[in-house]
């Protein structure tokens, strides 16, 4: 029973099939927002279902030069990794498998679909690849500092009220758990700044604009996806899609958790539901509204900002965490 | 203790020394018997390790072995003593695993040089002075020991010297190898002076409370001493040059295994003989955590900016043997829990770096097998001739990594729960972003050695022969099983190894006679508990689950995408669509390799790594300096704190 369970919770919710949903569906919405935001009209919202299935059908070209299975199981594995990471993101309180340190764990599959995008690039063995790979590896550089002392910040806030040993937990649950009682983290103000810094590392570990750089079309024709085609090309869109809705639901577990219609698994529908609309806000504010008004920072920027803005943010939430537990 | 265990150790010590005299005795002749020889006389040490196991692991005693029977005078070692716990098991292991898995891969990766005999000759004397080193009960064997290995290991690094490079790393090793050497002998003297005695159980029984100048400043002289051995910063200098230049087989067991010697000596130092003053000693802690963590930050740091294959692995071994140090800078918390926590990371990283090491310069040794260099600019695109050791290299990337399915993760998550729950978040900070750094200068390796395009000269190399393909194999599974079933290495190597390295009583005790530690210490000495719950590993359920995921995936995506597949080999490949997109020109030879890959990052931070660069300026006496001034500056410490 518990297996089957368990590919349930793989397959279809909250993994493969409801990320392939909700992500393509939010990337969907991302483009009819920014669109209305430059005052176009814009694609359907159903628009990347339409992408993803033409894609499918089309035919592919695997370059002479390219490194013939890893330029094709590349994509497979970054698709993979994203809908593991979806299982360790608890709904509100609701548990899809208990652990301790699942923070960690998120922390380095997050890499994966990078790595994924690195693997696949440098595989195809185009110049284009190669300065796009270089670029992400930055890219994947500069957000990582940030992210970690967010994930630090937000552990030690919830592992010292909880008395975890150490004061600090690595659990996402754990986290859940104390939203439950003392309320959402975005309103005690220490913890404003990590979630504005965690605001501004989305984009860059979705890679839209302005920190796009690995990808940047108008300069290096997509970078490590210069040479994909078809049906490969069409998962790593839906890796993407799909990162973008798990970065949402992280924001939305460390940041908004806790505070659904009620815990166990009769109130998950609706919990389900209110995380959905949650994470499209957060979306909306983080990676369509950034997209719409600004333009593609420089390379070096980017490292630059990261160590930087967002970085200072998030050690100041943390230095006020302790400052306030002391 | 019954008869034959306690002729083990002896004998993993004696016969590989006895193989390196009868191999030495066969002169250039009959080289298939010499490789037999090597190989049998490496599994030996390795048969006698795991029938170790059973008195030692599962029975939890101390084995001991009194050489030519002098036995203790009254309480009083006179003579050299054996004596193996679970710790020394646990290093012992290590060592005969990869010197029996580089001795076969040596068979063939050594079939283009001559002068086998002496490579041979002193494979073995490197194998058993390690061996020896874990194994023995005296101080001043160890140091004996530790000169037998340096100096094989010099011979062997300067093997192939009709290269300059060997030559000039042999020398830079001699050099600082010898200073370290003698910081021990000279830390040696001073500690035989103060308890007379050379027998590590005794003096740290004699020791205790009668601690003084003189033995601070014999502490001072040895840290640093192993430090050389164990390469901390600052005196790290040598593995780069002595690593590149030795043939892989043996560089694999310079940068997994001899680097853990120096570990064992630092280990036994603070924990065993200088207990009372280190254990639960706040400063203590933070200069080894401290100096752990500079460690691998500067040898990330190094990493990214090297462009020989060989030589970045040299600088990662820096970087990750500094994870280790800080995990048993944690252990000598006073909090037990986060001690023990701290420990057992040191030590599982002691093991996984051992494994995705090796398993990583035996990669480099088969390209290099295969292609004549090391030198990533050189390189590219080997993945469609070598497929083996092209995924061989991408396990070791995600052991070291620390890929969640893989090793690395297990002992490094261990080791940023136990820093954060000392109270070093910075420390944890440091070490997640270096584990991204790992990750970004492996990815470099790999594409520009195995991706990208391949150069017309290595057209036509073949996969490297399945007696090398073996040995790289056997490291990957160890790599995957760490990993996936911890919960067996931990119940049988972490958690008693971890227990030995707290349990000088029992040290003591096996030596002499019951009672006689606590007598001498005039209490008992505390063990904290430790199990595995307390190590905060996570549940297996995880494992299985992203296996079954993984699987899952693998097997509907790849029966999704395999429809198209079947067209593809009518299809004629010189059509121009296959070209790669160059802009419309013709396609020519563009492979982004090496150097130029990290460019956005290094011009960010081209101050801190020009100054890195200069300073290893490749002056031994600059390196010299640098670990006399690391000597004085951890022996003003130590009379600071202590």
């Amino acid at each position: 029973m518990d297996i089957l369970v368990y590919i349930f919770n793989i397959l279809i919710f909250p993994g493969f099939l409801f990320c392939f949903f909700f992500g393509l569906l939010l990337s969907g919405i991302d483009r009819k927002l920014v669109a209305r935001m430059q005052r176009r009209i814009g694609p359907p919202v159903f628009q990347p279902f339409y992408d993803f299935f033409k894609l499918i059908g089309k035919g592919h070209i695997i370059p002479r030069g390219a490194a013939k299975k890893t330029f094709m199981l590349a994509p497979i594995i970054g698709l993979l990794g994203v809908v593991i990471i979806s299982m360790f993101i608890p709904i509100f309180g609701y548990v899809f498998i208990p652990r301790t340190a699942d923070m960690i764990v998120i922390l380095y599959l997050l890499t994966v679909p990078a790595v994924a995008l690195i693997l696949g690039g440098s595989s195809s063995g185009s110049p284009y690849s190669g300065v796009g790979i270089s670029r992400e590896m930055v890219t994947m550089l500069s957000y990582e500092l940030p992210l970690v002392i967010i994930l630090l910040a937000v552990g030690s806030k919830v592992g010292h009220s909880l008395g975890e040993i150490g004061n600090v937990t690595f659990s996402l649950s754990k986290v859940a758990e104390y939203q439950s009682k003392n309320g959402m983290l975005i309103c005690s103000l220490s913890m404003i700044p990590a979630a504005i810094a965690f605001l501004l590392c989305i984009p860059a570990e979705v890679g839209t604009v302005p920190f796009d750089v690995a990808e940047a079309e108008t300069e290096i024709c997509e970078g490590p996806l210069v040479e994909y085609s078809g049906k490969y090309l069409a998962l790593y869109k839906l890796m993407s899609a799909i990162k973008m809705f798990i970065m949402g639901s992280l924001f939305v577990a460390l940041f908004f958790g806790g505070t659904g219609f009620g815990t166990g698994i009769k109130f998950l529908p609706l919990n389900t539901l209110l995380m959905m609309i949650l994470v499209i806000i957060t979306i909306s504010i983080s990676v369509s509204f950034l997209r719409a008004i600004v333009a593609r920072i420089k390379v070096e920027h980017t490292l630059k900002f990261f160590w930087t803005v967002p970085t200072a943010l998030a050690f100041v939430s943390l230095i006020l965490t302790y400052v306030t537990t002391l | 203790m019954n008869g034959y265990s306690s002729i083990l150790p002896l004998m993993a010590i004696m016969l590989p020394f006895l193989a390196a005299f009868i191999i030495a005795l066969t002169g250039n002749k009959a080289l298939g018997l010499k490789r037999v020889l090597a190989v049998i006389f490496t599994f030996i040490p390795l048969l006698a390790v795991i029938l170790l196991f059973k008195p030692i692991i599962e029975n939890g005693h101390i084995v001991s072995y009194w050489l030519g029977n002098w036995v203790p005078e009254k309480t009083w070692a006179i003579g050299i003593g054996l004596e193996i716990d679970a710790f020394g098991l646990f290093c012992g292991l290590i060592i005969t695993l990869t010197c029996f898995l580089s001795s076969i891969f040596s068979i063939r990766y050594m079939e283009k040089d001559n002068g086998l005999e002496k490579y041979y000759t002193m494979f073995m004397l490197l194998t058993a002075s390690m061996i020896g080193f874990v194994f023995t009960g005296d101080l001043f064997n160890m140091y004996v020991m530790l000169e037998i290995m340096t100096f094989a290991a010099i011979g062997l690094t300067a093997f192939r010297n009709h290269k300059y490079k060997s030559i000039e790393a042999g020398f830079k090793y001699i050099v600082i190898g010898s200073l370290g050497s003698s910081l021990i002998l000279l830390g040696t003297v001073l500690i035989y002076a103060q308890a007379h005695t050379l027998n590590i159980a005794q003096i740290s029984a004699i020791l205790h409370g009668n601690y003084n100048a003189v033995t601070i400043f014999a502490l001072a002289l040895m840290l640093t001493g192993y430090a050389v051995k164990a390469f901390l910063v600052p005196c790290h200098t040598w593995p780069a040059d002595a690593h590149m230049s030795a043939p892989s087989s043996i560089s694999m067991l310079l940068s997994g295994v001899m680097s853990k010697t120096g570990i064992f000596g630092i280990i036994r130092i603070l924990y065993m003989i200088y207990r009372s003053k280190c254990v639960a000693a706040p400063s203590m802690e933070f200069l080894m955590i401290f100096w752990g963590t500079i460690t691998m930050l500067i040898g990330a740091s190094m990493a990214i900016i090297q462009t020989d294959f060989k030589r970045l692995l040299a600088f990662s071994s820096v970087s990750q043997i500094g994870y280790v140090i800080v995990g048993f800078g944690v252990g000598l918390s006073a909090k037990t829990s986060v001690a023990v926590t701290g420990t057992m990371g040191g030590l599982y990283h002691m093991l996984n770096h051992a494994m995705f090491k090796s398993l990583a310069f035996l990669c480099a040794g088969a390209v290099l097998y295969r292609t004549g260099t090391t030198d990533t600019t050189k390189l590219g695109g080997l993945a469609k001739k070598m497929p083996y050791t092209t995924v061989l290299f991408m396990i070791s990337l995600a052991s070291i990594a620390g890929m969640p399915p893989f090793n690395g993760f297990v002992s490094k998550w261990l080791i940023y729960q136990s820093t954060f729950e000392a109270g070093y978040w910075p420390v944890t900070i440091i070490a997640l972003l270096v584990s991204v750094m790992t990750l970004a200068y492996f990815i470099k390796l790999a594409q520009s050695v195995f991706f990208g395009k391949i150069h017309k000269e290595h057209e036509n190399i073949k996969e490297i022969p399945w007696s090398m393909r073996v040995p790289m194999i056997v490291l990957a599974a160890v790599c995957i099983f760490a990993g996936t079933f911890w919960n067996v290495i931990s119940d049988k190597l972490i958690e008693p190894a971890a227990y030995a390295i707290y349990n000088i009583q029992g040290y003591i005790d096996v030596m002499f006679n019951k009672g006689y530690a606590q007598n001498m210490f005039n209490h008992e000495i505390p063990i904290p508990k430790m199990t595995r719950a307390m190590a905060g590993y996570w549940s297996p359920i995880n494992w299985l689950l992203l296996f079954v995921v993984l699987i899952i995936g693998f097997i509907v995506i790849a029966s999704l995408l395999s429809k198209g597949n079947k067209k593809e080999s009518i299809i004629d490949l010189s059509d121009t669509k296959y070209d790669t997109f160059t802009g419309g020109e013709k396609e020519y030879f563009s492979h982004m390799a090496g150097n130029d890959l990290f460019w956005g990052l290094k011009h960010q931070f081209r101050g801190y790594f020009k100054t890195l660069k200069n300073a290893h300026s490749g002056i031994v006496n600059d390196y010299v300096l640098w670990v006399a001034a690391c000597a004085a500056v951890v022996t003003i410490y130590l009379f600071a704190v202590l």
